[in-house]
């Protein structure tokens, strides 16, 4: 077996998330990896979105950084601009909205604008904001998360609501009027998470090769219910390996 | 005459009689808005401006950004969607900006946005968070002249909370739901780069419609400074005018500058300068080492091609080389812009047949025997 990184798996496992054919609103970070990946494996049909107005059906050229890069619009199917490929997100035509985030919570809500008590100015961390995160979960069909996973990103309640998952819980988007259904599944580097239908709470669907349930729940601040049928994730294969690294060839994002 | 109205004063200086005005040789206006970088800045930026900030992660308006640093303007609010390469966040640390109206702000080749979280924690900074979508949306608005407009998203979550200033809700009159409204973002003036403009302002973007610039630009209340790779004839622009972002009334200064952009990327002419966004961001985390990298980089030269020259000299001609895109991806599609003159309808009959004019003949009769 080919040594891998946890980032590796991570997307590669992510990628088996989107379905061939879907319409994927996929947002900066490791999302434009594992697009990149998905529609040269399994998801040779998979339509791709971004914020910075890119409507393609094919692969892009290279690794786009940002989802404003240039190799995102070469050879793209439409150079649509960010109001009217976002504008797709409230007519309710995005299947999945694919996002990554610094925190998320129990119910799936996700911060990226950044942690400390926003309103005591000083303790503030800034990071970079919503970007399209919040229009996406809020539009999308089912949001797709990847984070990396320790105590301080997997909380009980992330410091600022960016992003809406369930909020505080069931009913609370059909409240807020949101036409998407919310989370349904988030990889993270230990593993595979999907959300309980009546309690909306996220619990532990896979685990990945060198983990263990045990270590995960360490590294997870709210009390992490754990599926009666979890399982282990595969190791990825040597050709799933060699595409994805193909993909990242600098390693920007996997490391 | 207070400071103010000599201000105002230079700033909207008596508008010209048309008859005066320099005409091309068909005799339409032909006022040429090239000027150099110091001009426009010193000219049509003024301290206390809400500035639309153009770009993404192509197209960010750097030398215009080294400019008004250079000139130490002040107190200055900046609106956009999403910027990268860390030109806002220089700007803010620069002392320039007081306040930002914005979805996302980052040096992403660093990961932070270190400037604007120094300035947020010591309150020199009011930041204003929101969506993309409801920037785009805000900025659509002041375009359109609306003063808000519905969006969905950001209900449900901290940044209406704390930016009450852009984000509030209405009942839907129509169906009584609870729905997001934004206000209207309009700026006083627009900075973006382009990759070509004529000397009448007429600017030309392509292959990136993913920034909002044709929004910002146009809800500007006084227009737009444009920085271009190239200067182009207005007739080439005519040529194909699908592709002017903004037409020329809408511009308020021209100014060539070649890599304005960097180390943003420009389709076409250079891709994104990932090491140089790295080093000015290595800058950008320090306090005490920021006021350095303006001294070498901005304060030390006199305009861009000063700069690009410095770093010629610092990272030698390679690190340049090294941005020049692939090209070959020239259109494929054969496009004529025909047109079709409806002086051929002189003196050809309207067309008829048995049945239209019998029908008509009765009517008449019909109206006649009234």
């Amino acid at each position: 077996m080919t040594a891998f990184k946890l980032t590796e798996l991570m997307s590669i496992r992510c990628a088996k998330e989107i379905m061939d054919g879907e319409v994927v609103f996929v947002g900066v970070g490791l999302p434009l990896v594992v697009a990149g990946y998905a529609m040269k494996t399994h998801a040779k049909n998979m339509i791709m979105c971004t914020e910075g107005g890119a409507i393609r059906a094919t692969s892009p050229p290279g690794l786009a950084i940002t989802v404003d890069d240039p190799c995102l619009f070469t050879n793209a199917d439409a150079t649509y601009g960010m109001l009217a490929t976002m504008a797709a997100l409230q007519r309710g035509e995005i299947d999945v909205a694919f996002i990554g985030g610094a925190q998320i919570d129990k119910f799936g809500n996700i911060n990226s604008t950044g942690v400390g008590d926003w309103a005591k100015k000083e303790s503030f961390t800034y990071f970079a904001g919503s970007g399209g995160a919040n229009d996406m979960a809020t539009s999308g069909k089912r949001v797709l998360g990847i984070l990396p996973q320790d105590k301080k990103k997997f909380v009980e309640k992330v410091d600022y609501i960016t992003t809406p998952g369930f909020l505080g819980g069931p009913g609370q988007r059909e409240k807020l009027g949101m036409i998407g259904n919310g989370p349904s599944c988030v990889v993270s580097t230990m593993g595979v998470y999907r959300f309980d239908e009546d309690t909306k709470e996220m619990y532990l669907a896979e685990y990945f090769p060198g983990q263990t349930v045990e270590k995960i729940k360490e590294n997870c601040a709210w009390d992490l219910k754990v599926s009666p049928n979890v399982i282990e994730t595969p190791s990825p294969t040597e050709e799933e390996l060699r595409i994805i690294r193909e993909i990242d060839p600098t390693g920007f994002y996997l490391g | 005459m207070g400071f103010l109205q000599k201000m105002m004063a230079s700033l909207f200086q008596p508008k010209q009689k048309n008859e005066d005005k320099p005409k091309t040789e068909e005799g339409c206006m032909d006022i040429d808005k090239r000027m150099t970088l110091k001009d426009a800045v010193a000219k049509f930026i003024q301290d206390g401006d809400t500035v639309y900030y153009g770009g993404f992660q192509i197209h960010v308006p750097m030398a215009l950004t080294h400019e008004i640093i250079r000139q130490k303007k002040r107190h200055l609010t900046t609106v956009e969607s999403s910027t990268d390469v860390g030109g806002l966040d220089i700007l803010v640390g620069a002392g320039c900006v007081t306040e930002i109206h914005t979805a996302w702000i980052m040096n992403w080749y660093v990961k932070a946005p270190y400037a604007i979280r120094r300035a947020f924690n010591k309150g020199h900074l009011k930041r204003h968070d929101i969506s993309n979508f409801g920037a785009t949306s805000a900025l659509m608005a002041g375009f359109l002249g609306i003063p808000f407009i519905p969006v969905r998203g950001n209900i449900g979550t901290d940044m209406p909370i704390h930016n009450r200033k852009d984000i509030r809700f209405l009942e839907d009159p129509f169906t009584g739901e609870k729905i997001t409204v934004v206000r209207a973002w309009r700026a006083d003036v627009a900075i973006i780069h382009a990759q070509k403009a004529d000397r009448l302002g007429n600017v030309v973007s392509y292959g990136t419609r993913g920034v909002t610039d044709e929004f910002g630009a146009m809800g500007t209340k006084r227009g737009v400074i444009v920085t271009a790779e190239e200067i182009v004839e207005p007739e080439e622009i005519r040529s194909d005018p699908d592709r002017v972002i903004v037409p020329y009334f809408k511009t308020l200064a021209v100014v060539h500058c070649p890599w304005g952009a960097h180390p943003s990327a420009c389709r076409g002419y250079y891709g994104l300068d990932i090491r140089f966004s790295q080093y000015q961001g290595r800058y950008e985390r320090h306090a005490e080492l920021l006021p350095e990298f303006l001294d070498e980089w901005v304060y030390g030269c006199k305009d861009h091609a000063e700069y690009i020259e410095k770093y010629k000299e610092k990272f030698g001609q390679e690190g340049l080389d090294r941005l020049k895109p692939t090209l070959g991806f020239k259109p494929k599609l054969d496009i004529d812009y025909g047109y079709h003159d409806p002086a051929v309808w002189k003196g050809v009959p309207l067309y008829n047949d048995d049945r239209l004019k019998a029908y008509e003949e009765a009517l008449a009769a019909k109206k006649g025997g009234n």
